[in-house]
């Protein structure tokens, strides 16, 4: 089996001590990021890009893909101890966990979160090893029509749910996309937008705009309200954790379940971790015996929302590495860091760099069952980190995210992109602009430049050329339904709820 | 939320015709095909249709949330002012100051200044901090980072 085959191969790679190492420091790093609330897994990992800037790119996509997922782990510890998400997927978890807490059940609670957490992680990996090359061997044969057609409908599909407004989601991914032009035109060698900047030619950098863009905005967001927390006083013992055979019943389907569900939904731009969390919790509440006791504290209603997120965590890898499109803010950034070690996502990335392709997959296997050890002997040190008091970590974050944008290309440049974005980043929050398609649209802007004018090269300007091919067309077509069909009013309604509550 | 939304939407609106106007001035592809005009042009458009969207959305809002502003008090814009002003500062002076004496600064004016932490606390996070990213980044990771006419 050559699946079997491959899957060896990426254990070689991901076995090397450099690679375990990387990977142990990424999930530590990610359970970190999880845990303390104001600083999720896109900044997480914005801020690691110019840090992991010297590895070699499959050791550096190992320990950001590790920060990913391991973030999801982390989230809940924060959800359930103090009533706050320690990232936003880990919204609907406060709802059972912080009242399961209350009644003396923080251990069960913590126990089953990352048990939850495990499963689906290890589920989602286990589809991610058949799905993704299946799906890259299909992507073979898309020419440049095909993959307008499919940046185009990643694109509507994710700005058209990301935020409260239809209009400002498009805006901001529309601005991404306008960023992406400035520099020289990689087909005519054309100079644009760059005002005679010689810094500019190359474009503006990733890695300034998106730390700038999620970093420094957040720091801004946060100046505005105290962000200390009252902390619930649990003792931790290990044979505290484990949830009991009561608890396991109610949880075993409800995992199972959210997981599948998560993973697809995960695959599809646009529906990231926070979103999957919800409907798991939504879906489990519909189909308990007991749905007028979620929110008192129903351990399903802790392990369903936390076995999500991590489903979808895994998911997104699916288009991210057969497609090269991201399907949320955080894969979007992951994107951006395989460009930068010069990989091009995509279909021919598992022909190209099978042992990074493999290697990175097998290293979520490891990272997994790293991160149950990490989040279960050892919660009660990250629950002790909510000591930390947020206005310890403000100061440290800016610094870190200034001198790591400092780093990549030793150039002060990228600090003033870095500071510029960061204000029209806080002005953004401020007037609920969503920011993830801003930084879609530049990491995807070149790819959807490129096959748009292929496209229309091919064809003499004629633009139907895009809807007579069959698979090109299908994707348009899903496009168009997501911007103007009432059908979607539903997800949109859902996604408006999610926004509220959170 | 109405006001903010109407001069957001009349900023855009002047931003993407601005991008319309530099594509069209970009020369025509010599070849078949569109040039290097195109996108942004195209873009532009799209852009300044979305902001007469937003406009007309911004008109018609009405009720409480419509008269709320975005934005927070005096008090909270201030400390937000003074962290962008320390971060430009810390940008402007890298080079002369050396990376270890502006980010033990920065540090330290965001922790003790903008947060009001205790002196001591503060002292020791900033140069710890300070130390701290210096070993990673010029030690660990052999970036060259910025340095003085002190040397450090």
């Amino acid at each position: 089996m050559e699946i079997f085959h491959n899957i060896q191969m990426g254990f070689q790679v991901a076995l090397s001590w450099q690679n375990l190492l990387f990977c142990l420091i990424g999930v530590t790093y990610g359970t970190l990021i999880g845990v303390l609330p104001g600083i999720g897994p896109v900044v997480g990992v914005a801020i690691l890009i110019p840090v992991t800037f010297g590895l070699n790119a499959t050791t550096a996509i190992i320990t950001m893909a590790g920060v990913y997922y391991g973030a999801m782990y982390g989230g809940s510890t924060t959800s359930i101890l103090i009533n706050v998400p320690g990232e936003s997927a880990s919204v609907v978890t406060c709802l059972d966990g912080y009242q399961m807490a209350r009644k003396g059940r923080a251990g069960p609670a913590l126990g089953m979160a990352a048990l939850a957490s495990f499963m689906a992680g290890t589920l989602a990996v286990v589809l991610l090893t058949l799905i993704a090359p299946a799906l890259a061997s299909v992507a073979l044969s898309f020419g440049p029509p095909e993959y307008f057609a499919l940046t185009f409908m990643g694109l509507t599909l994710v700005t058209s749910l990301a935020g409260e407004s239809m209009v400002k989601g498009l805006m901001s991914g529309a601005f991404g996309l306008i960023v992406a032009c400035v520099g020289v035109d990689a087909v005519s060698g054309e100079e644009r937008f760059t005002f005679g900047n010689i810094f500019l030619l190359d474009g503006f950098g990733f890695i300034g705009v998106a730390v700038g863009l999620f970093a420094v905005s957040e720091v801004l967001c946060n100046l505005e309200e105290s962000m200390e927390q009252v902390f619930i006083q649990t003792k931790f013992t290990l044979r505290n954790l484990f949830p009991n055979w009561q608890d396991w019943k109610d949880s075993f389907w409800p995992i199972w379940r959210s997981s599948f569900m998560a993973f697809f939904l995960g695959n599809l731009p646009g529906a990231g971790a926070t979103i999957a969390s919800f409907m798991a919790y939504a879906m489990e509440k519909k189909l308990s015996k007991r749905p007028e006791q979620f929110g008192t504290g129903v351990i399903e209603g802790v392990a369903a929302p936390e076995a999500a997120n991590n489903a979808a965590a895994g998911g997104s890898m699916v288009p991210l590495l057969a497609l090269g499109i991201p399907s949320s803010g955080t894969s979007a950034v992951l994107l951006g860091a395989l460009l930068v070690h010069g990989l091009r996502p995509g279909p021919l990335l598992f022909q190209s760099n099978p042992e990074f392709v493999w290697g990175v997959i097998a290293s979520m296997y490891i990272g997994n069952i790293m991160l149950l050890i990490l989040n279960l002997p050892l919660v009660g040190f990250w629950a002790s980190l909510l000591r930390v008091p947020y206005r310890i970590l403000m100061p440290l974050i800016v610094t870190i995210s200034a001198v790591g944008v400092y780093a990549t290309e030793n150039n002060i440049f990228d600090m003033w992109i870095m500071f510029g974005f960061g204000i029209i980043g806080y002005l953004m929050r401020k007037l609920r602009f969503p920011a993830a398609p801003v930084v879609l649209g530049l990491v995807l802007g070149p790819l959807v430049e490129r096959s748009l004018r292929q496209s229309l090269t091919i064809s003499h300007g004629d633009p139907s050329i895009f809807f007579t091919r069959p698979i090109s067309a299908a994707l348009m077509i899903v496009a168009l339904i997501s911007l103007f069909a009432p059908l979607v009013r539903g997800v949109w309604e859902f996604r408006k709820k999610v926004v509220e509550i959170s | 939320m109405r006001r903010a939304d109407q001069i957001a939407g009349v900023i855009v609106l002047v931003f993407s015709l601005a991008v319309v106007e530099g594509g069209r001035r970009m020369p025509p592809s010599n070849t078949f095909g569109p040039g290097a005009g195109f996108l942004p042009v195209c873009l532009g458009v799209v852009m300044a249709l979305l902001s007469v969207l937003l406009l007309v959305n911004a008109w018609r809002q009405s009720g409480e949330a419509a008269g709320r502003s975005p934005f927070p008090d005096r008090k909270a814009m201030l400390a937000i002012a003074a962290t962008v002003g320390a971060m430009a500062a810390f940008i402007l002076l890298l080079e002369t100051l050396g990376f270890l004496l502006a980010t033990t600064l920065l540090s330290g004016f965001l922790l003790g200044v903008i947060e009001r932490e205790r002196w001591l606390t503060t002292a020791l996070v900033a140069a710890g901090n300070a130390l701290g990213l210096y070993i990673v980044f010029q030690i660990l990771l052999g970036v060259s980072l910025p340095k003085n006419l002190l040397g450090f």
